[in-house]
Parts: C-alpha cells; structure tokens; sequence
C-alpha cells in the first residue's frame, strides 16, 4: 500500500454521496427522514446497541461517518453493509433522531442497484422469486402446523400459486430478477 | 400636515442588510416619494451615524423620521433618545425592520427581498405622515424586590441588593434555604466543600437586616405592573413555632415513631415526620412534614421548650414590589426515561446527585462510597455522561454543561476514598471548557488514573449472577465494541427546567426558550432580563449553568433589578388609548373588553379612562364600533396607511398583510431572522402590541385594498402579555370568517395563529403555509369570478 493509499483524499471523495442517499430514500421514507444523517455525531450508540456489531466488523457508526465524507466506493463495497439485521435498536436509541436502519436499507439499495449486493442476499433473494418466500415452508413446519391444528401450508403464495405469478411479474417488470441472477430453470 | 418632511434613514448593517437588498435600487425609489428626504448609511447605530442622524434632522428640518434598520426590539429606545436629542418628539419616529423581518429571511432572493424592503418603507413613510408626539410615561417602582428560590443564585442575588440597600423578600418552597448546592459534596474544580462556603452565604441572608426570608413558601398570583407588582405569598406552616424552635431536633424526633425517606439524600437514608432537613439547614429550625405525620404528638410532649405548635394555618402573605428576580434553579433528567441504563431496575446504577450524598460526609453513609446492593466498596466504577442531555431521543437536545466537569469531580473523589478502584467515564465530548477545568482533567487523568473513553453506553446489563454490571459502548475512537464490566454505574444525568416553570412562567407573562427553560431577553447582551421590564432572571432558570456561572449571571440579575428599582421614575409604555367623547355612542364594549378595570363609564363625561391601570393592549380601541377610542402610535388610521401603502403597489402573489403582536408574534418573526431561517417574502408585518388590537375594520380594509390574505399571529393563549388578548382576537377572527363567506370571501384568506417569541421555525412554517394555500385560492376575488361565471 502506497502512502498515499492511507490517506482519505478529498478528490477522490464523492461529496455528492449523502445527497444522493437521500435523494433514493426520499422515495421511500420521505427526505425530511433521510436527512437526518447529516445529524450524525459519531457517539456510538448505534454500534454499540447492535446485535451485529458483537460478532462481526460492522459498526454502523462508521457508515453513517464514511457516507458523510463521501466515501462511496468504501461504503457501497463494503462487505459489512450487509450485517445488519435490521433489528431496529439503534434506530430506537439514536440520541440525535438517525434514521440509522432506514438509512442503510437506503445504502444497500443503491450498492445493489450497481451490483454489489452480497452472494448470501443474491441467494435469499432467488428463493424469493422461486417459492414467494425467502424463507420457503420445509416438511418439518408442514408437520408443525399440522401438530397445531393449522393448514398444512400458510394462506400466502404457498397455497395460491397463481398469486407467486404476480410476484414474478413484479420482480420482472423491476428487473429484480437480473440484479439477483435468477434464472427460469431455477 | 403638508408641511410635513419625513427623514428615512438606511443601515446597511455593514453586509447583514446591505449584502442582500440593493440599498442603491431601494435609495431611488423611496427618494420619488412626496416630501420625503432619503439617505443611507453603514452602521446607523454607531455614534458617528447617530450624529449623523441629529444633523440631518436639524440641517432638513425633518418633521418625522422612519428608521430602516434592524428589529425595533434591538434599538428602539436608542434611535427614539437621538431624535429627542434633535428636538423631535421621541414618538415621532417610525421604525422599519429589514433585517430580522427581510434580508435575514430571504438571504436568497435579494431581488424580492428588496421589493419587500421598499414596501415596508412605504408602509413606514405612510404611517409616519400621521405620527403624532406622545408624551413619554413615568412611575415610581418600589424599592424593594421579591427573589424566588432559594439556592445559591437566589442567595447571591438577596445579598447584591441587599447590601445597596434595597429590602427584599427570598421566597423558597423547601423548608430550608440551600438549593442543590447544598446537596453537593465537593466543588470543582478546586474541590473545596459545597456546603462549606454556601452555609455562612445562608446566614448571612437569613440574617440580614433588609432580607426577610420565607421558607415553605410559594407565590400564587402576580398581579400590577413592572415597578409595583402586587404578588401573594401562600406560607406553608412548619408546625414549629419560629420563635422557640432552636434547631435541636435529637429531642422531638427521637420519640417521632414515623419514618419516610430523606429528600435532602435522595432517599439514601429515612428521616423522621418531623425533621431537619439538614444539619447546616437554614432557618436552623424543625419542620413537621403534615403528610406523614399521624398526629401522635410524642414530640410535643417531647419539646423542652413548647416549640411545636399543631394550630398553625397556612398564611397568606401580600406584597407589593417594584421588581421579581426568578432563581428557581433546575431538576436532574428521570434517568428512568433512559430505560437501557437500567436505573431503578439495578440498585448499583446511581444518579451523580445519589453519588454527591455518598460522597459527602454529612451523607447517608457519612461519606462512603458503596454498591448500594451490598454496602460493600465497589471495585470498578463507570460514569455514563450525556444522561438526558443531548438526546432527542428524550427530548433534551441542549448539552447540561456542568456534567462533564461534576463526573472528573466525582471521579477524583472516589479515587480519594478507594484508591484502588477503577474508575471509567464513558464520554461522548469532553467539555471541560470552564477556567481551570482542562488541567483539572488533565489531573483526574495523570495523577489519578482515571480512563476515558469516547463512546455513549448503548446499555447496561446484569451478568448472569446479577451481581455485576456490564456497560455495553463502542470506543468510537478505536471502532471497538467494549463491555466493562462494573460493580457501579453512576449516571450523569442532565438539568431539566423545574416541573412547574410552564405555570410560573405564565404567571409572570414571560417566555420558555424551546428547551423549556426560561427565555432572556437577549442571549448576549441581556441575558438575565427578561421581555418584561422589571422581571429578571438567575442561574439554572435560564439555562444550564455551573455554579460559577450562577453566581456571575445572579449578580447581572441583581444589578438590572437595582437598577430598575433605585430609579427615581422607570418609564411605561406610552401607550394608553384616547377618547373622543363626541364619537362615543355609549355602547361600553370597551368597557367589556378591558381585562384591567382600566375603562369606566359615567354617565356624564363618558368613558373614563385610568392611565396607570391600563396595560396599552388596545383590544378597547378594537371593540369601539365608531372610532371614539384610538390608540396613539398605533392608530385607525396609521394602520390603515400602512395596509394602502404596501397594497398600492402589488409586487408579488400572494401578498399577506400580517399582524403580529409585539411579544411573541414579530419577536418570533425576529427570531426566525437572527437564526437565518428561510421563509417566502410575501408578508408585510405590520407591529401590534397585542392582536386584540387588530379590528375588524382593519382587516376587511387589507381585502378591500386587495390583499390576497390576512395572517395575525399572536402569543399562545397561555403565554398572553395581556392575558386574554389573544383569545379576543381568536373570538372576533371566527365572527369574522364568518362575515367573509357571507360577502364571498373564502373565509381561509384570513388565518389566526399563535408562537411563542423561541419559534422561530413554527412561524416560518405558518407563513410557508397560508403562502401555498393562498397560492392554491388564487388572487383575492378569483372565487367571486367563479361564482359570477359559475
């Protein structure tokens, strides 16, 4: 590594990164929630709280920081964008009104719209568009439901194939099915 | 009068006006007006422009000046002193706010914002035509001011007037006189002893020959004006005869068979129904807590001296005087609310306040430190900063201040009894910003050992004996996530207005900032007046402050009431309404509309009107249906020039003539300015004292002169300076809107709102509003074409 690799270099920053988060999220959640992250300053309660950040290299401080400082290419390809479990605890306990978790759901869209989602999603997500479910029903929940009275399958596209057809349509129409590299034949 | 030759004079403000309205494009217009004279100049309030101002006013024989400038709330008096230094009657000057009111809220549209400024100059020039002189309005204040509280601000400000002489009245709701800063241990950053130099402080004031201190006492209504304010005292009965009593206590409240916790400890330790609270209290007298008390009268028997007397009544007390000081100091954050910090749910999370009473050797433990779930020492102690403050999650977004320092403090002080324990502070900014705080720091760190590290604890947690704590945080600093593991958890919790400021506050017609505490009349230059003449501000009641700070900002507080009081006359608003007795119809609506018992009627002479009970409020003028009553500086017709004159030329869609009252409607207007929020330019303010001003006469003329909508915005009814004023304006808008969908005015082109005199950002919002509605309406008269063509 060069020196000059280890140093954050103001022209090779985006500053127009942030904008363009909540610009996306605007979409979504509304722009006065996405602009919370310019709010940011960096405490800690968001990596603290998570679940995630006990067990791996994600500290969703340092996205929210590194978004700030235009640091896309780190961000969008970073491998610990895609630790979050979406528990929400930091979004709850954020002293300064983050929109943390909505913020890196926002994130991840945008890295998976220039195709850096992570394999293990890509995978979740062809299960979607095969069964409706990305977590499909399994013989041993069959029973289960079964054992509590319940319908062998749920009132969802496991029971109404002609609505997984919708579904497809959708993903289709959305090209979700090309940003998760699912084919026809499965 | 034709002769008349009115002065209009330009600040530029340096660059806050001139670097955004084209003062040059604003100079050849306003100079095409009849009989005016016209100059600019770059800082008008400076003394080289004041002079310049006096001169032009003599040189021009200039019969009346407008001042285009900053707010009036800034330097009215200063530009009124000058003219009256020039010959002119003070009142003949007219103010015209393009600053706070124009180029500070529309920064980036100086080509409308200086479209504005010369419609506001116009509305100025017209309204000046008819200025009339007022003779200015003196009385007499009292000497002799009331402090409320107790604690160390209230002492300071007591003992400042005092000692020049003035007599005041301490009034304190605990039994003692002492505050929090009794309570405390050690001050930092010198670490010398709380009660130690706040006792003789306490003395002195009860002992004092012009201080009469009252204790178990809480004011109940305010009434009267700046200068004579006529407050009642409700004095809760000690059930202790003040004469007798000698502070002994071990007698009477050995045989007390009741036991309740101790406030003064937090409730560490139980104190008897009758009590002292402290042993420094002052008055070094028992108290008989009437809610736990059974009545067993053990402790009369008890009583050597026949001190305790059960007959006594709560008193009523009245006093007239001519200024109030408000010390009434601040509560901690419920770090309850702080549910992941556990507190209430482990007993080794404790508040800084808790940890003060361990600390302190007259405390519940006589100065130990212990885990309160064994009593044993702890070994590993964690400060947890930020507790309530800075936290929107809570409410609290401002920094308490004083946390930081009070944590090194406390940290050392552990350190001084256990040596050997570890001691953490989880910190997310250390602001140690006071003199001699940075090397007090630097002392906690090098000479004591004590770590730090950046990081808000995101949660503490029971291991699974439950006989430790595990503060959860990451080290911001290294990205690493940290659990320590502690035998206690101190939390340094906030400072939080008292509960009851909302109802004092309302009591005393003054303002809340945002965060709740008391509002000041200006953050820099007047910070313990309030917007009320002869009302004053000290300590934590304004905002969160160290001792230091309290101290300084309780004797500014003091030197403004001396100031007030030792005046031989302090002048009024000048403001009381005229009577045109050939007018009158004899209707007395205005006898209804005066709250102040300020109108009478006799049968003979008319109304009658009594100067020195009437607030200037004008809602009477309002009420009288045929222009007898008339408020001077303000008047029918003065309003009505100032609506033709900003209607004659319409620059903008749509245009909104704006009523705002003095005191919260144009001061948030004002503030919305100095804190550069941005709002649409299509309101032209016109000032009020108070929205009961506002007639219906003038508003039915904004439309007829084709204004596109009528926006009044006054204070929130609780917050009224004259009580009920904008509840009158809101009764006699609702009649109004009525009467417009009868004449086929959509009844929306008229909207009623109120602020506080912080919101700056609500009326920026109000405005961005009723502009988008309007826009939607379409000009004034589009829905009689609809109606026609429809």
């Amino acid at each position: 590594m060069s020196a000059s690799e280890q140093v954050i270099q103001l022209e090779k920053t985006d500053p127009k990164f942030v904008e363009e988060i909540i610009e996306y999220g605007s979409k979504i959640f509304g722009r006065e929630h996405m602009e919370t992250i310019t709010a940011c300053f960096q405490c800690g309660t968001c990596s603290g709280s998570c679940p995630s950040g006990r067990r791996t290299a994600y500290r969703t401080r340092l996205v929210m920081r590194k978004a700030l400082l235009g640091l896309k290419d780190e961000v969008l390809s970073s491998e610990e964008l895609w630790y979050c479990t979406t528990c929400y605890t930091c979004y709850e306990r954020c002293p300064r009104g983050v929109r943390t978790t909505d913020i890196i759901r926002v994130i991840r869209n945008i890295a998976a719209k220039s195709g850096r989602m992570k394999e293990q999603h890509k995978r979740v997500a062809r299960l979607l568009i095969r069964f409706g479910h990305a977590v499909p029903i399994t013989d041993e929940f069959k029973e289960i439901r079964k054992a509590l009275g319940l319908s062998e399958l749920p009132p969802t596209v496991h029971s109404y194939p002609e609505a997984l057809d919708e579904v497809r349509k959708l993903i289709k129409i959305m090209k979700f099915d090309q940003m998760v590299g699912y084919q026809e034949s499965g | 009068m034709d002769s008349d030759k009115i002065g209009v004079f330009i600040c530029h403000c340096g660059s806050n006006i001139a670097g955004v309205i084209d003062i040059k494009r604003v100079l050849n217009e306003i100079a095409r007006a009849p009989n005016v004279f016209v100059m600019d100049h770059t800082y008008l309030c400076s003394k080289e422009g004041l002079n310049e101002l006096k001169r032009k006013i003599a040189e021009e024989k200039l019969s009346k000046v407008v001042i285009a400038a900053c707010s009036p709330r800034l330097h009215e008096r200063l530009f009124r002193r000058a003219a009256e230094e020039a010959g002119l009657n003070p009142f003949l000057v007219e103010f015209v706010n393009i600053r706070e009111q124009c180029s500070w809220p529309h920064m980036y549209s100086p080509t409308a914002a200086t479209n504005k400024a010369i419609a506001l100059i116009k509305m100025g020039i017209e309204k000046a035509r008819l200025l009339t002189p007022i003779q200015r309005r003196y009385a007499r204040a009292k000497k002799r001011v009331l402090v409320i509280g107790g604690g160390v601000a209230g002492i300071t400000a007591a003992l400042s007037l005092a000692s020049l002489g003035i007599e005041v009245y301490l009034v304190e709701k605990q039994p003692t006189l002492g505050g929090h800063m009794a309570m405390l241990d050690k001050l930092f950053p010198t670490l010398d002893c709380s009660i130690c130099i706040l006792a003789p402080l306490m003395s002195e004031v009860s002992e004092h020959p012009m201080i009469k201190v009252l204790t178990l006492s809480e004011v109940t209504s305010i009434k009267g004006r700046p200068g004579d304010f006529e407050v009642e005292i409700l004095k809760r009965p000690r059930y202790v005869n003040e004469e007798k009593c000698v502070g002994c206590i071990e007698i009477c409240s050995k045989t007390c068979p009741v036991e309740v916790p101790n406030e003064f400890d937090m409730g560490l330790r139980p104190r008897k129904a009758i009590y002292l609270p402290f042993p420094q209290a002052v008055p070094l007298l028992a108290v008989i807590d009437p809610d736990h008390c059974i009545g067993c009268r053990n402790c009369e028997d008890a009583c050597e001296r026949d001190a305790i007397d059960f007959n006594q009544t709560p008193e009523r007390i009245r006093i007239h005087v001519g200024a109030i000081i408000v010390a009434t100091g601040y509560e901690t954050f419920d770090a309850r609310l702080k549910s992941e910090y556990g507190y209430g749910r482990y007993p080794d999370v404790i508040t800084s306040l808790e940890l003060e009473r361990l600390l302190s050797p007259s405390g519940p433990t006589r100065g130990r430190v212990v885990r309160l779930s064994n009593g044993k020492e702890p070994r590993r102690i964690v400060f947890i900063q930020c507790v309530g403050s800075r936290d929107e999650s809570v409410g609290n977004p401002y920094c308490s201040r004083i946390c930081c320092t009070a944590s090194i403090k406390e940290a050392i002080c552990i350190k001084e009894r256990i040596p050997d324990a570890e001691v953490f502070i989880l910190f997310q900014d250390i602001r140690t910003y006071g003199k001699g705080y940075e090397e007090f720091l630097l002392k906690a760190m090098r000479d004591f050992g004590i770590k730090i590290i950046r990081g808000r604890a995101s949660s503490v947690t029971a291991n699974e004996n439950g006989d430790d704590l595990i503060v959860r945080a990451e080290n911001t600093l290294t990205g690493e996530i940290m659990e320590i593991n502690a035998d206690l958890v101190v939390l340094s919790v906030g400072l939080v207005p008292p509960s009851d400021t909302e109802d004092l506050a309302r009591m005393l017609g003054i303002s809340q900032s945002s965060d709740g505490f008391l509002l000041e009349r200006h953050p820099k230059l007047a910070p313990s007046e309030t917007m009320i003449q002869g009302i004053y501000i000290a300590g934590t009641i304004q905002g969160p402050k160290d001792i230091q700070d309290t101290v300084a900002h309780s004797k500014s507080a003091a030197l403004d009431a001396a100031n007030f009081v030792l005046h031989e006359k302090i002048e009024l608003d000048p403001y009381v309404p005229t009577y045109n007795p050939d007018l009158c119809k004899r209707c007395r609506l205005c006898e209804e509309a005066c709250d102040w018992g300020a109108l009478t009627f006799d049968k003979e002479k008319g109304v009658i009107i009594n100067s020195s009970a009437c607030l200037g409020c004008g809602a009477c003028v309002a009420a009288c249906p045929t222009g007898a009553l008339d408020m001077p500086y303000f008047t029918n017709q003065q309003i009505i020039a100032q609506i033709h004159a900003t209607l004659e030329n319409k620059c903008e869609f749509p245009l909104i003539v704006a009523f705002l009252c003095n005191w919260c409607g144009y001061a948030a207007a004002d503030f919305a300015g100095t804190t550069k929020i941005q709002y649409p330019t299509n309101i032209r303010p016109i000032r009020v004292m108070c929205t009961a001003r506002v007639s219906p006469l003038m508003i039915l003329e904004a439309f007829k002169a084709g204004a596109d909508g009528v926006l009044v915005v006054g204070c929130h009814p609780q917050d009224c300076h004259y009580r009920t004023g904008f509840s009158k304006a809101e009764r006699r808008i609702s009649a109004l809107k009525k009467y417009l969908e009868n004449v086929g005015i959509n009844p929306r082109r008229l909207k009623i709102a109120s602020t506080s005199a912080s919101e700056g950002e609500r009326f920026a919002n109000i405005v961005r509003e009723f502009v988008e509605e309007l826009k939607k309406l379409g000009p004034i008269g589009s829905e009689l074409v609809m109606k026609s063509a429809g």
